[in-house]
C-alpha cells in the first residue's frame, strides 16, 4: 500500500485506507502451515449465483479441513486459507484479481467464472506460474500451447451430445429447438450444441432465438419457438436465475415437449420459481443425487447449509476443484511451490472420489479426447431429472 | 398473432408502472433515479419474505412492499440527495450519489437476501384459453391490479391536493414556491412515492417473475429507456413508453425470429433513430 | 497568467511526472508489489477513455456511452493486429481514429439531443455496440478474438527504441510505462485543448448553445469535434487493454464500463481537466484495496462512494484546489 502513487493531491485516498486496513488485520492461527488458495469470479451483480456458489464451497471444505486439524501435504501440515477475488465479471478486474494472487504468492487459483475472464486472465497465469480451474468453456485455453488452465467442470460439448443421444434413444426427440442469452458463454455453448444435434441427426427447428439477459418475462422469447412445438427446448448456458423463468413460461403456453440444459442448477430455485412446471427438467449436476453420493458429500452440504443458512445444488459440481489441488499436492508435496511438478503429477494422478459412494470412483484428470492433453478435472456427468423440488438421476456418463 | 399483442400488452402493463416512479422523481428533482431498479428488487425481497415465507396474505405483502420503499425512498431523500443537490453546482452530479446508492442497496440486497433467485407460489392456478391465445390467471390479475394501480396514481396526481402540488412543482420550481407551495415536502413525499411504486411493482411481479438480487441494475436502464421514448418527466410518457417497449419486444421477437441474434440489436437501433428524429421523446419537453 | 502562477504550474507537472515515471517504479520495488503495475496500468488507461468523457460534459453532454468506443477501439486493434499482421504500435492511433470516425456518424444526429435524452442514447450505444460485437463475423461474434500477440519492437533506422514486450521480464512493467505515457500526452493534449480558442467555444457551448449559435458559432460541427476527440480517446484507451489482456471479447467493455467512465468524471470533479484522473484512481484502485473485506466489499466501497459524494459534491478536487480552471 505505501506504493500508490502518493501524491500530496490523494490524500483523500486515506478515507479508504484506513478502513481497508482495519479490514486487513484478521486473526492469523499460527499452529500450523498456511496453505493460500485463491478465487477468482464473480460474487456480485447479476451473476453473482456462480461465483457465490463456488467462493462457498471452498470455504465450507477449507474450514471442514481447518477444523479437523489442517491437510497433511509430504511432512507438513497445512491449514488452507482461501484468498478470494470478486471481479465483478469484468475481465479488467479478473486480470487485476490474478496479479493479486500472484503477489500473495498463491499458485492455484479456481475461477474465472465466464469465457472472456478466463481468457483474459491467461497472460498473468502462464507469466506469474499459476494453475487456474475456469468454469469456461472455450477449448483454446485447454488445447496446447496454453498449458495452465484446467476446465473445472464438463463442458458442454462433453454433456450435450450424451444428454441428447439418451435422449433421442430413450425419449423418441427428433425436433429440437435452441434459445439463449446473447451473451458469450450462452451464444458460443449453443453453437456447439446445434453442431452436436446435427451429428445426432436431430431436427434443428430453431437456432437463432436470443434474449436479453436482463429479461424477467420470457413469454414474448418463447411465444414463436413453442409454436413449431420441438420434442426437445434446449437452454443454452442457461444461467440458474433464468431457467425457472424460461421453464414456467414455455409450459404456460403450452409446450408439452422436455426441456434440458447442460449448466448445473438449483432444485429450490426450481421449486419456488416453476413449482410442479419444472417437473421433467433435465440438467447436470456433479455428485448431486441421494442416489450416488456418499456420506462425506451429506456432511458437506450439511457444512455447507450450517455455515450458510442454504445449500446450493451448483456447489455438487463446485467442491471438486478444491478437492482436485489438495489432493494433487498430496500426491506430490513438491508441487507446492512448482506448477511443472503440478503439471507432471496430473498425467498420472489418480486418488479415490470421496464424494461418491461408488468406492472404485476416482479423481483423475482427463480431457485427452477434447484438448489433446490432460486439462480437465472428471467430474462425474451425473444428468438429473427434476422432480417435485429433488433431482433424481437420469443416468450417470464419463468423459475422457 | 392475438397472443403477440396480448404479450406486448401485459409486458407493457408492468413496464409503464416500472416508468411511472422513475419518471416521478425525475419531474420533481430532476434526478435521473440509478437506484430505481434495486428499490424495484427490495420490494420484491419483502414480498417475497411475507407472502413466501411467512405466509400472510399477499395483499399484506404488497402493501407491505410498498410502505417499507416509501419510507426508505423519504429517507434518501431526506438526508442524502437533498444535501448533494443544495450544495453541488451542477445537478447532474447526484447521479454519482444515484449509483453510489444503487451500489450500496445491491451490496445490502445480496448480504441480507443472498445470491439465489427466488420466487413465491403462483397466487392463482389456471390458464385462460381462447381461440389461439394462452393467458395464465396470474397474468391477468397482475396485469390488471398494474393498470388499476396506474390509473389510481393518475386520479390522485389530477385531482388531490398533493397531485396538484407535485405537478405544479415538476412544471415550475421557483414557480410553485412563490405560489407557497412547500417545495420542499412535496420532494419528499414525490420521492417517497416513486419508490413506493418500485417496490410495489416489484412486489407484484414476484408472483410472475420472482427476484433476484442482482438484477436491480438491469431494471434501471430499461426503466430509463421507456422513460426516453416516452419522454422524460411527464406521465403519460413513461405509460405510453411502457406500453412501445413492450408492444416493440413482443412484436420484435416474433417478426424478427428467423435472424434471432439481432433482435434486440435491431430494437436498440431503431430505438436511436426514432430519438434522433424526436430528441425528447413522445412528449417531453425540453429539457437541457 | 502571472508568472507566478505560471511558475506553480510548471512545478505542478513536474511534480506528476516525477511521480508517476519515478517515484511510483521506485515505491513498487521498494515494496515489492508488482501486481500494482497492472491495477496502475488500468487507472491510467481507463482515466483516458473518462477523460473523452470529461470533454463531453465539458459541452455539457452526459455521455454514457464511452464504453462502445473503448470497445470498438478493442476490436480495431486486435483485427488489424491478428487479421492483416499490423503492429499493435500501428494500430493504436489507427483504433483512436476509427472510433473518432465512427463518432462523427453517430454524433451528427445524436447530438441534438440534450441531458437526459442524450445520456440514455449512448447508454443503448453501449448496448448496440456490444450486440454488433456478438453478431459480426468480423469480431468472431460470441467466441472473441483470443492469443492476440503482445505489441513488437520499435525501430527507428534500425534502431530499438521500444524493445518486443515479449523481452521483458515483467511485461507489466512495460505496459504500466506505455500507458502512464500515454495517458500524460492525452491530458496534456486535453488541457491545452480547454485553454485554447476552441476550449472557450467549447464552454460557451454548455452555457448556452442557442446563444453560441446566434453568435455565429457552428454549433453542430463543434459539438461533433469534441465528441469525436472523446471517443478518439476512448479508442485508445481500449486498444491497450485488450494489448495487455491480449484477448477481447463482446463483454470486454459494458454498460458498467460506461457508467463508471462517467462517475470518474462526476468523483473527480466535472470542473477540472484532471479529475477524471483521480476519480478513477480513487474508484478503481479503491475496489481494489477493499479486496480483502471479502463479501463487504461492495457495501464498503458504496459506503464510502456516498460519502465522499456528500461530502464533496462537486468532485475531489474542489478540496484542495480553489481556483477552479472553469465555472
Amino acid at each position: 500500500m505505501r506504493s500508490r502513487p502518493s501524491s500530496f493531491r490523494f490524500a483523500l485516498l486515506g478515507l479508504a485506507s484506513v478502513i481497508t486496513l482495519a479490514a486487513a488485520a484478521f486473526p492469523a492461527d499460527a499452529a500450523n502451515k498456511v496453505l493460500k488458495i485463491g478465487f477468482v469470479g464473480v460474487t456480485s451483480g447479476p451473476a453473482a449465483a456462480w461465483g457465490t456458489s463456488n467462493v462457498r464451497s471452498m470455504q465450507t471444505l477449507a474450514d471442514w479441513w481447518n477444523s479437523t486439524g489442517g491437510v497433511k501435504i509430504g511432512d507438513d501440515t497445512y491449514d488452507i486459507d482461501v484468498v478470494t477475488f470478486d471481479d465483478q465479471k469484468d475481465p479488467k478486474r479478473a486480470i487485476a484479481g490474478m496479479e493479486k494472487m500472484a503477489q500473495e504468492g498463491i499458485h492455484y487459483v479456481v475461477g474465472p467464472n465466464v469465457d472472456d475472464g478466463a481468457a483474459a486472465v491467461r497472460p498473468v497465469a502462464e507469466k506469474s506460474g499459476i494453475i487456474y480451474f475456469p468454469y469456461a468453456f472455450p477449448k483454446e485455453l485447454y488445447t496446447k500451447p496454453a498449458a495452465n488452465a484446467v476446465l473445472g467442470m464438463v463442458a458442454n460439448y462433453q454433456s450435450g451430445p450424451a444428454i441428447y443421444k439418451y435422449l433421442k434413444e430413450n425419449k423418441g426427440v427428433k425436433t429440437i429447438a435452441f434459445v439463449a442469452a446473447n451473451e458469450s458463454d450462452p451464444l458460443s455453448q449453443r453453437d456447439g450444441g446445434v453442431a452436436a444435434a446435427k451429428a445426432l441427426g436431430l431436427d434443428v427447428v430453431a437456432d437463432k432465438d436470443t434474449y436479453q439477459n436482463d429479461t424477467r418475462d420470457f413469454t414474448p422469447v418463447l411465444t414463436p419457438i413453442v409454436k413449431l412445438n420441438p420434442d426437445l427446448l434446449v437452454l443454452s448456458g442457461v444461467a440458474p436465475a433464468n431457467a425457472p423463468l424460461l421453464i414456467r413460461s414455455a409450459r404456460e403456453l403450452g409446450y408439452k415437449g422436455l426441456i434440458s440444459t447442460e449448466t448445473a442448477q438449483d432444485a429450490k430455485v426450481l421449486e419456488e420459481g416453476a413449482g410442479e412446471l419444472a417437473n421433467g427438467f433435465i440438467s447436470v449436476g456433479g455428485a448431486s443425487t441421494p442416489e450416488i453420493r456418499s456420506k462425506s458429500m451429506d456432511e458437506f452440504i450439511d457444512r455447507y447449509t450450517k455455515k450458510f443458512g442454504e445449500y446450493n445444488d451448483e456447489s455438487n459440481t463446485k467442491i471438486y476443484a478444491l478437492q482436485y489441488i489438495v489432493d494433487t499436492l498430496k500426491a506430490d508435496p513438491k508441487a507446492i511451490d512448482s506448477i511443472d511438478e503440478f503439471k507432471k503429477t496430473m498425467d498420472s494422478f489418480s486418488a479415490p472420489n470421496p464424494y461418491l459412494k461408488d468406492s472404485s470412483a476416482t479423481l483423475h484428470y482427463v480431457g485427452t479426447t477434447s484438448f489433446g492433453q490432460k486439462r480437465q478435472l472428471a467430474v462425474p456427468l451425473v444428468v438429473n431429472e427434476y422432480e417435485d423440488g429433488k433431482f433424481k438421476t437420469l443416468f450417470i456418463a464419463n468423459v475422457d | 398473432m392475438e397472443q403477440v399483442i396480448a404479450n406486448g400488452l401485459y409486458l407493457g402493463a408492468q413496464y409503464a408502472l416500472i416508468a411511472l416512479g422513475l419518471t416521478l422523481i425525475f419531474a420533481l428533482m430532476n434526478v435521473l433515479n440509478f437506484a430505481h431498479g434495486q428499490m424495484y428488487v427490495l420490494g420484491g425481497f419483502v414480498t417475497y419474505e411475507v407472502y413466501g415465507l411467512l405466509h400472510w396474505p399477499f395483499v399484506v405483502a404488497l402493501v407491505a412492499s410498498a410502505l417499507t420503499l416509501a419510507v426508505l425512498g423519504a429517507l434518501i431523500e431526506r438526508f442524502l440527495f437533498r444535501t448533494v443537490i443544495k450544495r453541488s453546482e451542477r445537478e447532474e452530479s447526484t447521479m454519482l450519489l444515484a449509483a453510489g446508492v444503487a451500489y450500496f442497496l445491491d451490496a445490502a440486497i445480496l448480504l441480507l437476501f443472498g445470491e439465489k433467485q427466488r420466487g413465491v407460489h403462483k397466487i392463482l392456478n389456471g390458464v385462460f384459453i381462447w381461440d389461439n391465445l394462452i393467458l395464465p390467471w396470474d397474468r391477468i390479475l397482475v396485469a390488471g391490479l398494474a393498470i388499476l394501480f396506474i390509473v389510481a396514481f393518475i386520479l390522485m396526481m389530477q385531482f388531490t391536493k398533493p397531485g396538484r402540488a407535485m405537478r405544479a412543482l415538476a412544471q415550475d420550481r421557483v414557480a410553485a414556491q412563490l405560489m407557497g407551495v412547500p417545495v420542499a415536502f412535496y420532494g419528499l413525499i414525490g420521492f417517497a412515492l416513486g419508490a413506493m411504486l418500485a417496490g410495489l411493482v416489484g412486489g407484484l411481479l414476484v408472483t410472475i417473475t420472482g427476484v433476484n438480487s442482482g438484477i436491480g441494475g438491469p431494471i434501471s436502464i430499461k426503466a430509463f429507456m421507456m422513460v426516453m421514448i416516452g419522454g422524460a418527466g411527464v406521465v403519460g410518457g413513461a405509460i405510453a413508453g411502457g406500453f412501445i417497449l413492450g408492444m416493440l419486444e413482443s412484436v420484435g421477437l416474433t417478426v424478427l425470429h428467423a435472424y434471432g441474434d439481432i433482435t434486440y440489436l435491431a430494437i436498440f437501433v431503431a430505438l436511436m433513430i426514432f430519438l434522433a428524429i424526436r430528441p425528447n421523446g413522445l412528449m417531453g419537453k425540453p429539457w437541457g | 497568467m502571472t508568472p507566478m502562477q505560471r511558475g506553480t504550474r510548471i512545478a505542478g507537472i513536474g511534480a506528476f511526472l516525477v511521480v508517476v515515471f519515478i517515484a511510483v517504479p521506485m515505491a513498487i520495488a521498494a515494496a515489492h508489489r508488482t501486481d500494482l503495475y497492472y491495477t496502475l496500468s488500468s487507472v491510467a488507461l481507463l482515466s483516458i477513455a473518462s477523460g473523452g468523457v470529461w470533454l463531453t460534459f465539458y459541452i455539457g453532454r452526459i455521455n454514457i456511452g464511452q464504453g462502445a468506443f473503448a470497445l470498438v477501439g478493442g476490436y480495431v486493434s486486435a483485427i488489424l493486429v491478428t487479421a492483416y499482421g499490423l503492429s499493435f504500435w500501428l494500430s493504436l492511433p489507427l483504433a483512436g481514429l476509427f472510433c473518432a470516425a465512427a463518432s462523427v456518424l453517430v454524433g451528427l444526429p445524436i447530438l441534438r439531443l440534450r441531458g437526459v435524452y442524450f445520456a440514455m442514447v449512448t447508454l443503448v450505444l453501449t448496448e448496440v455496440a456490444r450486440l454488433s460485437a456478438l453478431a459480426l463475423s468480423v469480431t468472431n461474434g460470441a467466441k472473441g478474438i483470443t492469443s492476440i500477440p503482445a505489441p513488437g519492437p520499435i525501430g527507428l533506422f534500425g534502431l530499438t527504441i521500444v524493445p518486443a514486450f515479449d523481452t521483458f521480464a515483467e511485461r507489466n512493467v512495460a505496459f504500466y510505462f506505455l500507458s502512464v505515457t500515454v495517458m500524460a500526452l492525452c491530458f496534456a493534449g486535453l488541457w491545452r485543448l480547454v485553454n485554447s480558442r476552441v476550449g472557450r467555444l467549447f464552454a460557451a457551448l454548455r452555457q448556452n448553445e442557442d446563444l453560441a449559435s446566434s453568435m455565429g458559432l457552428n454549433v453542430p460541427a463543434l459539438r461533433v469535434l469534441a465528441y469525436a476527440i472523446s471517443s478518439f480517446l476512448g479508442g485508445v484507451g481500449g486498444a491497450i487493454f485488450v494489448a495487455i489482456a491480449q484477448s477481447i471479447y463482446p463483454s470486454s467493455f459494458t454498460v458498467n464500463d460506461s457508467v463508471n467512465f462517467m462517475l470518474n468524471c462526476f468523483l473527480g470533479g466535472l470542473g477540472y481537466v484532471f479529475g477524471p484522473m483521480l476519480g478513477t484512481l480513487v474508484l478503481y484502485f479503491g475496489w481494489d484495496l477493499l479486496f480483502q473485506t471479502g463479501q463487504y466489499q461492495l457495501l464498503i466501497y458504496s459506503g464510502v462512494m456516498i460519502l465522499l459524494i456528500l461530502l464533496l459534491p462537486n468532485g475531489l478536487f474542489s478540496l484542495r484546489l480553489p481556483s477552479r480552471r472553469s465555472s
